[in-house]
């Protein structure tokens, strides 16, 4: 028997048992769903990570800082080193050929006062390039200069919440606000970052909140000469994110040459972002996992229907044996049935399985998109359990003793 | 009537000839034809020593009352089962000890079937249900529905192709059942009790049918309990407690 007879005999008899196939198709289209719906959201989860980081700084943003003193094992060099210092951002930004932009930072809880309010602020000590490596800029105003950096001109800039708090819904702008007794002039006021996972929380809150001067004014202030002034982190900037390693490598060599040992940590967002993969496999393998076992079910559904309906049709089958069916194609014609049925479950399912991430995506919401690399996977698998779940009530129904079959009420 | 019959007594064959090759006249030979089924410690002799020979054209009757074998008997000739023991020879070939796929294909070459309760497929026209062997035999699709609109024309329902069984009556569907039996060319048609579940006139037009296929020379076996049916086929087989008996038949 060819496989398209098979195919059209199984869809006349899907037809004919609408209502039995109704209670299978169930089964499959719930597991169907349960795949796809899963399968969409770790993808979404998945592009809301790569848009985090694109909209936070972007992926070829490298985090150099102290390494914090735990280390038992820490040398005497290491002992006495006193961390990251402005002359360490200089030499990379000679030195570092991977590197097309660096940033030195130095941060500092400072007294903030303007009028009435007076409040305890960490103030951040920048140069220009803190600006472009934070994808961060000001929208009234200006940022920090070159110039306000030579001079360690008393100049601020303040982030959104920082600006509200301090004056309300009045321009900031050329006014004098006091930090640790002295005056500086506001001359710019950042942009309001926004981004959310969940459409309630802002994840770059922090950034609203900061402060920024020349970090040569704080080191003034502080009253440390530049070349051994501390800073308390630094970004570099990668010119190729495909050459991150060899840029990070970079960075280690030419700091351990400035301090003789390795008193600092590289992080670069990169092999971040690699490690956030594989957790993100992780979930991936759970709820594929959860599909799957949603997908055996509706197997087991199937499978006990096909039971079901075989003990319906036994007297046609023994009629087909009479005639001389062999129990292989008794076998293949039941078989086709289960998988037909499968499919058409798992064409449904697909589109279930939309309604279950939309809504699934609104109650948490998460995003959430279906890709046709996922609508194909769960057809598959559909295919499959039927295939393997059909395959049982298809042996029974091949070996059928046909007299016996003939003599069933 | 061109067929020629052959008067045949048939008695409990010599134990010397079980060696000896099917005649090549006789479409069916069945040689001391046992079969035992085994309940636990009381096993059933259904058939305890069946010699029976057969002729092509020969439109016969096996009688019996019931529990007499005669189903058990009909199983074997239409090698639906087979024997405990002895040998069956169908059409020159030894089907006595085939295998179960084996005796598929020999259902589906050279037998016909007709039941007592019609056994059509119910939810498919009574086109497909006559195209239902060639189907297993693998022919083509055309030529299958040619075959099998020729077969529901020579039973008279040609008209009434692609009306399903339940739209018809009871006569009718065993006039498809025996378009089905037909449509392969079977070198055997066997029907078991195929006026059963009919009333009287309606039962004896489906003899009659069975008349006429006969007299084209297809070879018909009729199992039945009802003597009036069994007088109207030309060769009767009286079977009781697993034995044939009486060797006597009229024409």
């Amino acid at each position: 028997m060819l496989i398209l007879e098979a195919i059209i005999d199984g869809v006349r008899d899907i037809k004919d048992h609408f209502g039995r196939t109704l209670l299978q198709l169930l089964g499959i289209i719930l597991g169907a769903g349960s795949i796809v719906a899963t399968f969409s959201l770790s993808v979404a989860g998945k592009e809301a990570s790569m848009k985090f980081y694109r909209v936070s700084g972007g992926v070829e943003r490298i985090w150099i800082g102290n390494r914090t003193p735990n280390n038992i094992t820490q040398d005497a060099k290491a002992l006495a080193s006193k961390g990251l210092t402005y002359a360490d951002a200089l030499a990379l930004r000679e030195q570092g050929k991977e590197l097309d932009l660096v940033s030195p930072v130095s941060q500092g809880g400072m007294t903030v006062r303007y009028g009435a309010i007076e409040k305890k602020r960490d103030v951040m000590g920048v140069t220009p390039a803190y600006s472009p490596i934070s994808f961060f800029k000001v929208e009234h105003g200006r940022f920090i200069t070159d110039t306000d950096l030579q001079n360690a001109s008393r100049v601020v800039v303040l982030g959104t919440t920082r600006a509200a708090e301090f004056f309300g819904s009045d321009n900031p702008i050329g006014k004098t606000i006091f930090i640790d007794g002295a005056g500086y002039l506001v001359v710019g006021v950042m942009e309001e970052k926004w981004f959310s996972f969940d459409q309630r929380r802002n994840a770059l809150r922090w950034m609203n909140r900061q402060m920024y001067m020349p970090i040569t004014t704080m080191m003034t202030r502080r009253g440390e000469p530049l070349e051994t002034g501390k800073i308390s982190f630094m970004h570099a900037r990668m010119k190729d994110v495909k050459r991150h390693k060899e840029a990070v490598d970079e960075i280690k060599s030419i700091l351990r040459r400035q301090h003789g040992t390795n008193d600092f940590e590289v992080f670069s967002r990169v092999a971040n972002l690699a490690r956030n993969e594989s957790e993100g496999k992780m979930y991936d393998v759970t709820f594929m996992i959860c599909g799957m076992i949603s997908l055996l079910v509706g197997g087991i559904v199937i499978m006990n229907i096909q039971l079901a309906s075989f003990n319906e049709r036994v007297r046609e089958i023994g009629t087909r044996k009479a005639v001389g069916a062999t129990p292989a194609q008794i076998f293949f014609q039941m078989l086709t049935e289960s998988v037909l049925v499968s499919v058409f479950g798992g064409f449904i399912g697909i589109f279930v399985g939309k309604l279950f991430t939309d809504a699934i995506a609104t109650l948490t919401r998460n995003p959430a998109a279906i890709t046709p690399g996922t609508a194909m996977n769960a057809l598959i698998f559909a295919a499959g359990t039927g295939l393997i779940f059909g395959m049982y009530p298809a042996i029974r129904a091949s070996r059928l003793n046909p007299i016996e079959a003939l003599r069933t009420e | 009537m061109s067929a020629v019959f052959k008067f045949e007594h048939w008695r409990e064959s010599k134990p010397e000839t079980t060696i000896a090759a099917a005649p090549a006249k006789a479409l069916i030979q069945l040689e001391r034809i046992r079969k035992t089924y085994d309940s636990g410690e009381n096993a059933v002799e259904a058939l305890r020593g069946i010699d029976l020979q057969i002729d092509r054209g020969v439109f016969g009757a096996i009688i019996g009352p019931s529990g007499s074998g005669k189903s058990t008997l009909m199983h074997i000739l239409g090698c639906l089962d087979t024997p405990s023991e002895g040998r069956y020879w169908l059409d020159g070939e030894d089907v006595a000890t085939l295998s179960g796929k084996a005796l598929a294909r020999i259902r589906n070459q050279k037998l016909g079937f007709v039941f007592q309760t019609f056994n059509l497929l119910p939810r498919a026209t009574i086109w497909k249900n006559v195209e239902l062997p060639l189907l297993y035999a693998g022919i083509d699709a055309d030529e299958r529905r040619e075959r099998a609109l020729k077969a529901l024309d020579r039973v008279g329902l040609a008209n009434r192709a692609k009306h399903r069984p339940n739209e018809l009556s009871g006569g009718q569907r065993q006039r498809v059942a025996i378009a089905r039996a037909l449509v392969n060319n079977p070198s055997l048609i066997l029907a078991d009790e195929p006026t059963g579940n009919l009333d009287q006139k309606t039962g004896s037009d489906i003899i009659r049918l069975f008349e006429e296929v006969a007299a084209g020379g297809q070879t018909i076996i009729l199992v039945t309990h009802d003597p009036g049916i069994a007088r109207r086929t030309q060769r009767r087989i009286k079977i009781v407690d697993g034995l044939i008996v009486d060797g006597e038949d009229e024409e």
